[in-house]
């Protein structure tokens, strides 16, 4: 086990540095300049060309590629043009935020997915089975920004349940429970929407993985012993069908950060995903590129975990 | 000796010192200004810092009272221009504006972006501000002057003006923000004054001198807020302004003072109790709200989660008029831009439009009233030529109009030798926007199809565009907002002039060459006297619709909608909080 945690940590570094490569292509690909927003409207061409030499974006492509990447790989990931702030700490500020929605919304959307595509399968043909399903095929078709503005109008517009953008109320000047209790209720929208469209899939693939389980000749035996139902289904079956759920949440960890950009826009939520959305428009090189490596790294240390849960879970894994 | 303007408190249709018949005083060329009195609450000149506003008892009390401390300055002009008292006597308060995107930093002198200035004006002072008619009034300038020969403005300092942090502002100050941070960093400002501006003297701490290489007109109109904002020097001088911290935290002299920034969040303002203004602010903290979905903003304020809306998307107009809470106001102007037209650029570079009777003929054949009225919704009008019709004293409505006639576009295409082919279109052209452009497009697609030409869009995002269009210059059609700005030079002559057919994005797109245009841009900016510069811009307007470079469609005027115990909000400019207040407070 040890030996294979080692030899997937070693495949982290060129994995990163490979990718800040290409992401740096990629980026520089796109049409656009960051002078376009950053000077505003009405510069001449001589403060154009000061800008670009400030900024360090007149030098040749391949000598920026390479000044970035000494400097990510100390840990500088540049300054953002627009913030006038370093980039790792604009990132870093922006974690918290992004983290406490996308986190409440996979924990709520695994729970949710895992227990309903679980009774469900345990009784095919019920109205709860046939209405989940239905559920999860509308909602997996439904578009986030959608199914954000139409909770948004629904909750916070016509019933007035919920605050309608933000993290935090703006005129909210205490901190304390006041501060708490005002997060969480502004949380509630889009962390349920970002939950919604997460759980048709964590549904879909848990009901069909438990209903496959639960044909196995060892549930049958587990059947014949006369074990309770609620023990073959929760300890035996269960178990024994998360691989594949447990696949598709480690994906949903890796995107945790950036993934949410869509809800974070349509509520407001000051999250990484927002800042990249802007950075993209705005064609901030050094802020895009850097969440592009957190989310990176990321992806990587959840594929990491998500083997090792693998390893956890099914015992042939464990000691191959 | 001194001359006072006959337009005391500004309030005219002119800007001060411009007015006909101010009698000028023999020897010498200073007129006076003095500070506009609108809605403020004084006794007396100085009025104390505390937010009590009693002792007054009615409005003709308060007025009577205010006036006595303007004696003998301003007693002779104060029975026409009377200021609007407010009704309310509950200042403080919060008020939640919403933005669409984040300012970044704050620092207004090193930027035009409309995110920064939207926030940051309202922590920092120009020389001058604007009225509702966009005249310049008095503001960190107490007065000023302009030599006969045009070449030189002499402007006087207020006195008592403390930056946030206590220290004293002095001319020093507004010779080293011109010199070391607007003209290096300031993009228009940079490009409208850098090769016209001899120098800035400061001959003692309350007067500042700018002196022209030659006369020079629009000068007042670029010292607001927005064009000439002025920051400390001595938190500036002797170091890299653009990565200064103050731009995070700034240090200003407005009625706001900076409190807390959450970038992607929120800026949050609080009172600045030293306001060198009387009586202002009346409003205790102000929060910029970052809400980059227009639709979530305007539902957020319907419930009342924010009190201001910079602009409002086209179809929730009706319903936000329906709302008793809500009052919807137009503004021609704004720190986002001021007099903006919606136009058409024609690449004159290359054919079909390097011929006038096809730029004739996509005049006729597009149809701008379906436009206003399906896609903008009718927030705007329709544009005549160049200048904004909102901009009075410049603009004429004596130009040749090109109403629309698909019959006549067609004989002007046939006339062109574009007849149909096998495949029944007579030419076809690349349309390059923005995607926020792409309703316009598409109804323009539509009224060209009926003339059997046929349009290919190229719908990118914003910054795409820009640079397909002004860098690349690879596209037949391209649509921009170009805004005039305050004054026709600093955001129509660029448009039109030859020496400004640059790979920057803005500038003369199509490529537009007439050394006559050249000459008349070049006198307009030269003549100090307005009725003469207004005839010369008359003359422009007149030759630009018939050759055609541009195709100028819809004058926008955006909406701001705000809920309807605010009052005293200045929607057309940079400084929106400086006088408003609530009728309660929250």
């Amino acid at each position: 086990m040890g030996r294979y945690l080692l030899r997937r940590l070693l495949q982290v570094p060129p994995v990163v540095v490979g990718l800040l490569v290409l992401n740096f292509t990629l980026i520089h690909l796109a049409p656009g300049d960051p002078l376009y927003f950053l000077v505003g409207e009405g510069g001449d061409e001589s403060y154009y060309a000061a800008m670009r030499a400030r900024l360090g974006l007149d030098r040749p492509l391949p000598e920026q590629l390479i000044r970035y990447l000494a400097g990510a790989l100390t840990g500088d990931l540049g300054r953002s043009f627009r913030y006038n702030e370093p980039v790792l700490a604009l990132i870093l500020g922006r974690v918290p935020a992004t983290l406490l929605l996308s986190g409440t919304a996979l924990v709520g959307s695994t729970l949710a997915g895992v227990w309903v595509g679980t009774v469900a399968a345990a009784r095919p043909g019920s109205f709860l089975d046939r209405a989940a399903d239905a559920l999860s095929g509308v909602l997996a078709a439904v578009p986030g920004f959608w199914l954000g503005q139409l909770l948004l109008i629904v909750f916070a517009g016509w019933l007035g349940l919920f605050p309608v953008q933000g993290m935090v109320s703006p005129r909210l000047t205490g901190g304390g429970w006041a501060l708490l209790v005002d997060v969480a209720h502004h949380l509630v929208l889009p962390a349920g929407t970002l939950a919604f469209l997460q759980l048709a899939l964590t549904f879909r693939l848990t009901h069909q993985s438990v209903r496959e389980t639960l044909a196995e000749d060892f549930i049958r035996t587990a059947r014949a012993k006369g074990l309770p139902p609620g023990l073959i289904l929760y300890r035996h079956a269960l178990r024994n069908s998360l691989l594949p759920v447990v696949t598709v949440i480690g994906g949903h960890v890796g995107t945790l950060l950036a993934g949410a950009a869509v809800v974070e826009v349509v509520f407001a939520w000051p999250g990484l995903g927002r800042l990249l959305y802007e950075a993209v428009l705005t064609r901030g090189y050094p802020v895009v590129l850097g969440i592009f490596l957190v989310v990176s790294v990321m992806t990587v240390f959840a594929n990491l975990l998500t083997d090792l849960a693998y390893a956890y879970l099914d015992p042939r894994v464990r000691y191959a | 000796m001194l001359a006072y303007s006959a337009q005391a408190g500004c309030v005219g249709a002119r800007p001060c010192g411009w007015a006909a018949g101010n009698r000028k005083a023999p020897g010498t060329s200073l007129l006076i200004c003095k500070r506009d009195p609108t809605p403020l609450y004084f006794q007396g000149r100085r009025h104390s810092r505390s937010r009590n506003v009693k002792g007054l008892s009615t409005a003709k009390e308060a007025q009577e009272e205010f006036w006595a401390g303007f004696v003998p300055l301003a007693r002779p002009f104060a029975p026409g221009h009377a200021p609007r008292l407010p009704v309310s006597t509950h200042p403080g308060g919060t008020i939640v504006v919403a933005v669409t995107s984040d300012p970044g930093q704050l620092n207004p002198a090193i930027t035009t972006a409309g995110p920064t200035h939207v926030v940051a004006d309202n922590m920092f002072n120009g020389l001058i501000q604007f009225d509702e008619n966009l005249n310049p009034q008095p503001s960190l300038a107490e007065s000023w002057g302009i030599s006969p020969d045009g070449r030189a403005y002499t402007f006087k300092l207020a006195r008592g003006v403390r930056w946030h942090d206590g220290k004293p502002f002095t001319a020093a100050d507004v010779k080293f923000t011109f010199e070391e941070v607007l003209l290096k960093f300031h993009a228009r400002t940079k490009a409208g004054l850098e090769n016209v501006l001899a120098g800035i003297d400061t001959p003692d701490d309350y007067t500042v001198v700018f002196r022209f290489r030659e006369p020079y007109a629009p000068l007042l109109r670029r010292l607001d807020v927005v064009e000439g904002p002025i920051v400390p020097r001595h938190i500036y001088e002797g170091t890299d302004i653009l990565k200064n911290p103050a731009n995070n935290r700034p240090v200003g002299s407005g009625p706001f003072k900076f409190v807390e920034y959450v970038p992607g969040d929120r800026v949050v303002l609080g009172r600045n109790d030293d306001y060198f203004k009387p009586g202002l602010p009346h409003l205790d903290r102000a929060v910029f709200k970052v809400i980059p979905q227009p639709s979530t903003a305007v539902l957020a304020l319907e419930q009342g989660e924010v009190d201001y809306l910079w602009t409002v998307p086209g179809p929730d107009i009706p319903r936000l008029q329906a709302n008793p809470s809500v009052v919807l106001a137009k503004a021609p102007a704004g720190p986002g831009g001021s007099f903006c037209i919606d136009t058409l650029i024609f690449n004159l570079r290359r054919p079909p439009f390097d011929r006038l009777e096809v730029r004739r003929a996509f005049a006729h054949a597009i149809n701008r009233r379906q436009l206003l009225e399906q896609v903008y919704f009718n927030q705007g009008r329709i544009a005549t030529g160049p200048i904004a019709s909102t901009m009075t004293w410049a603009y004429t409505p004596d130009v040749t109009r090109y109403d629309y006639n698909p019959d006549e576009a067609v004989r002007l295409l046939e006339a062109a030798g574009y007849r149909p082919g096998p495949d029944g279109k007579r030419l076809r052209v690349t349309f390059v926007h923005a995607s926020t452009y792409a309703r316009t497009a598409e109804v323009i697609r539509d009224n060209l199809g009926r003339v059997r030409v046929e349009v290919e869009l190229v719908t990118l995002e914003f910054n795409a565009a820009v640079e397909r269009v002004f860098v690349r210059t690879d596209f037949d059609l391209g649509i921009a907002s170009y805004c005039n700005g305050p004054d026709p030079e600093i955001g129509v002559t660029r448009m039109y002039v030859s020496f400004n057919i640059k790979p920057i994005p803005f500038s003369n797109g199509a490529a537009y060459v007439n050394p006559q245009v050249d000459e008349l841009f070049a006198r307009a900016a030269t003549t100090v006297e307005e009725a003469r510069r207004a005839a010369i811009y008359h003359e422009i307007q007149r030759i630009l619709p018939g050759t055609f470079p541009y195709l100028w469609l819809i004058e926008t005027e955006g909406y701001r909608a705000f809920r309807k115990d605010i009052r005293d909000l200045r929607i057309w400019a940079g400084d929106l909080l400086e006088r408003a207040w609530r009728e309660q407070t929250r």
